[in-house]
């Protein structure tokens, strides 16, 4: 009995008679041809786009239209993978799923595909709270974001920045041009208030500035105008007169055109690529920034060259707001921040002149602790730099101004490790020698610390 | 007190004084211009723009000596003391006492009403006091520095009960104050008979500044005429410290 529940398959059944004419031989499959996918030519005819909201229609046929035009497979996958970023890069939505099926329905043809797009759009408001390092000083930043708020991929930001030396806020709009990110343009409306005790002096900026960009070939550029309150006070009742006398408010207006040409693959410690980066502002000059990277093997020679010229207008002098200031962990290590050049009773006032340059050798961290995990964020670095800061007097023409520059020179060199801080900072511990060092500079030999986003 | 020697180089900080100084800036002013020369102290008085805001108490004028700053009268008496000059070694501690009570009553009366009229009345504030504050800036950080201004004035006289006065109230003020100086004043050529003190140095520089100050009515330096010694209180100090040339 136990036997017979427990066996389902029928034993007895139609008696199978074998004879030995009826057995044929067994027919060979043929295997399937293995269909060369490359090769193979498909029409893309549906592309859709599902789950959206609020985001309007118009704005992503152009990121999609690419798809359209494959002509095999391989080709397709491809363009969707290429339409997939162009989606991501808009900004407004969270994840983006591409699906590639055959096609559907009535007109499908047979080597018809559809393509689909599942995406899931950016919540309407997003708050976020984040401790900022900037050049060497922390802050508390709380941001309100409102991505895609009519549609089409503008962009409302607010934040509020309470630092250790500033406190600022801003509120900003940026719209790009449908169909064509690259070009956009964004309106600020900010203030912020910083505190400057090199010069003993404190800086309230309240201001509105409007920006356009667009792409020229393989470079950004980007024009800007910028109107700006500006407050100048003393920091202390012991503040030299020569900063006492730039007390008080001003205006500024400014325009300001900047190209980009950014071929490295990261911004912090880059293994290869070049950022050529020229920055003009109306009356001045400032800041052409070069940084060579040739490519490595784990070992990376990195070069740096920085440079800034003030001209005024007519007669009238420079302000100690729009003058630049040298020194300091993340600019001449081994000085003192911003404590370098032309100064009065110990406040420093800036230079309308300057030149600065730094090599540097990384090398991964020795005996290569923690490797392939948070080691690989470490390096030791050996480095040499070198600048100068000076005022120019504009009568005694370029020759005077260049030996000016070059006499004097202040440099140092030293050995430290630096960690970088996800995608956006960097964090040095030199051990410094400054050289050259001229009587009023203040120097930090020695152990230096630095933090902050842009280093020479 | 040990006697330190006065720099040549000490200076005086005002605004502008053709397009820009108001009438409470410039009586201030001119009140220590007036002590420094009584105290014997050559000073040379500098215009700026943003005297107010290099002013480390934000109120004019403030003087630079040697790598010193000060600002305001009362301080200033201090400093020069402190430097081995005064004007009021002679008095006794009734006569200080005095004399630091009518300081007193100058300031919250005169300098007050010169405020109030300033930056309160409208009609001053519209024709004159706006225009002149916000000249050197250009549009439009000028109406938002000169409005700045005058809502921090009104803001102040509120809180010390001025801002339900009327203009008429402001006036009689003035004359009663001018009363009261009037018959400190009496006969004597200065406030403490023969030697001018910080304290004829502050009534010069209001008054003066009053009677030679154009504004929209001509009411205030009238009041003040009619106080004949007072006049000519005003009209020998300028002979006396500023008959070379008055800055």
């Amino acid at each position: 009995m136990l036997q017979t529940s427990l066996d389902p398959l029928p034993m007895k059944g139609p008696e199978l008679g074998v004879q030995a004419d009826d057995i044929e031989p067994p027919e060979i499959e043929q295997e399937p041809k293995q269909e060369v996918l490359e090769n193979k030519d498909v029409v893309v005819q549906r592309v859709h786009i599902d789950g959206l909201g609020r985001t309007k229609e118009d704005l992503l046929t152009y990121e999609i239209a690419g798809v359209f035009r494959a002509k095999n497979l391989i080709d397709v996958m491809r363009k969707s993978h290429e339409a997939r970023q162009k989606l991501l890069r808009l900004g407004i939505f969270r994840k983006v799923n591409v699906v590639i099926d055959t096609s559907r329905g009535e007109d499908a043809l047979p080597n018809g595909l559809d393509v689909t797009f599942e995406v899931t759009e950016l919540r309407r408001m997003t708050g976020s709270y984040n401790t900022m390092v900037g050049n060497n000083e922390g802050s508390m930043v709380l941001g309100l974001k409102l991505p895609n708020v009519f549609g089409r991929a503008e962009k409302l930001t607010f934040q509020f920045s309470y630092g250790t030396k500033e406190t600022s806020y801003g509120l900003s709009f940026f719209k790009p041009q449908p169909g064509n990110f690259e070009r956009n343009f964004s309106v600020n409306v900010y203030k912020v208030t910083g505190q400057f005790p090199w010069s003993s002096l404190r800086e309230t900026d309240r201001g509105v500035s409007a920006e356009f960009s667009f792409p020229v070939w393989r470079t950004s550029q980007t024009l800007k105008w910028e109107g700006v309150w500006r407050e100048l006070s003393c920091l202390a009742r012991t503040a030299s007169f020569a900063v006492r006398q730039e007390s008080g408010h001003s205006l500024k207006s400014s325009l300001s055109h900047a190209m980009v040409i950014d071929t490295r693959n990261s911004s912090i410690l880059p293994r290869q690529g070049g950022l050529l980066k020229i920055h003009q502002v109306s009356v001045y000059i400032s800041d052409p920034h070069l940084n060579l990277v040739p490519t490595p093997l784990t070992d990376v020679l990195s070069a740096s060259l920085w440079g800034g010229l003030l001209l005024p207008i007519g007669d009238k002098p420079t302000s100690i707001a729009d003058r630049f200031y040298l020194g300091g962990p993340t600019s001449i290590r081994g000085f003192s921040m911003y404590s370098l050049g032309p100064q009065s009773e110990g406040d420093y006032l800036g230079g309308e002149a300057y030149w600065a340059g730094g090599l540097h050798l990384y090398t991964p961290l020795p005996f290569r602790p923690g490797r392939g995990g948070f080691g690989d964020l470490f390096r030791t670095h050996f480095f040499l730099n070198a600048g100068n800061l000076c005022n120019l007097n504009y009568g005694e023409g370029p020759q005077a101004h260049l030996k000016k520059l070059a006499e004097c020179i202040r440099w140092s060199y030293g050995l430290g490790i630096v960690l970088r801080l996800g995608n956006i900072a960097r964090l040095e511990l030199n051990y410094c020698i400054p050289m050259g060092v001229q009587s009023g500079d203040r120097i930090c030999d020695g152990v230096q610390f630095g933090a902050g986003i842009r280093f020479l | 007190m040990s006697f330190i020697p006065w720099p040549e180089n000490a200076t005086l900080y005002q605004p502008l004084k053709e397009d820009q100084i108001l009438l409470s800036d410039c009586a201030s002013s001119l009140a220590v211009q007036a002590y420094l020369r009584m105290c014997g102290l050559p000073v040379q008085v500098v215009c700026r723009v943003n005297a107010e805001y290099m002013s480390p108490s934000g109120k004019i004028p403030f003087i630079h000596v040697g790598n010193q700053v000060v600002s305001e009268l009362g301080p200033i008496v201090q400093f020069t003391k402190a430097k081995g000059h005064s004007l009021s070694e002679a008095l006794d501690d009734v006569q200080r006492a005095e004399m630091k009570a009518y300081m007193e009553l100058v300031n919250n009366m005169l300098l007050t009403a010169e405020l109030y009229i300033q930056w309160c009345d409208d009609a001053t504030a519209t024709e004159i006091s706006r225009p002149r504050y916000s000249s050197p800036y250009s549009w439009p950080l000028s109406s938002i520095l000169a409005y700045q201004k005058q809502w921090e004035v009104r803001r102040k006289m509120n809180a010390i009960g001025w801002g339900g006065k009327t203009l008429e109230q402001v006036y009689e003020d003035v004359s009663q104050c001018c009363q009261a100086l009037s018959q400190r004043l009496g006969t004597q050529p200065y406030f403490f008979n023969k030697h001018p003190t910080e304290l004829d140095a502050l009534v010069f520089g209001h008054l003066f500044t009053i009677l030679t100050t154009r504004l929209t009515s001509a009411e205030l330096a009238e009041r003040i005429k009619s106080y004949s010694n007072l006049l000519s209180f005003c009209r020998r100090i300028e002979q006396t410290y500023f008959e070379d040339k008055r800055s």
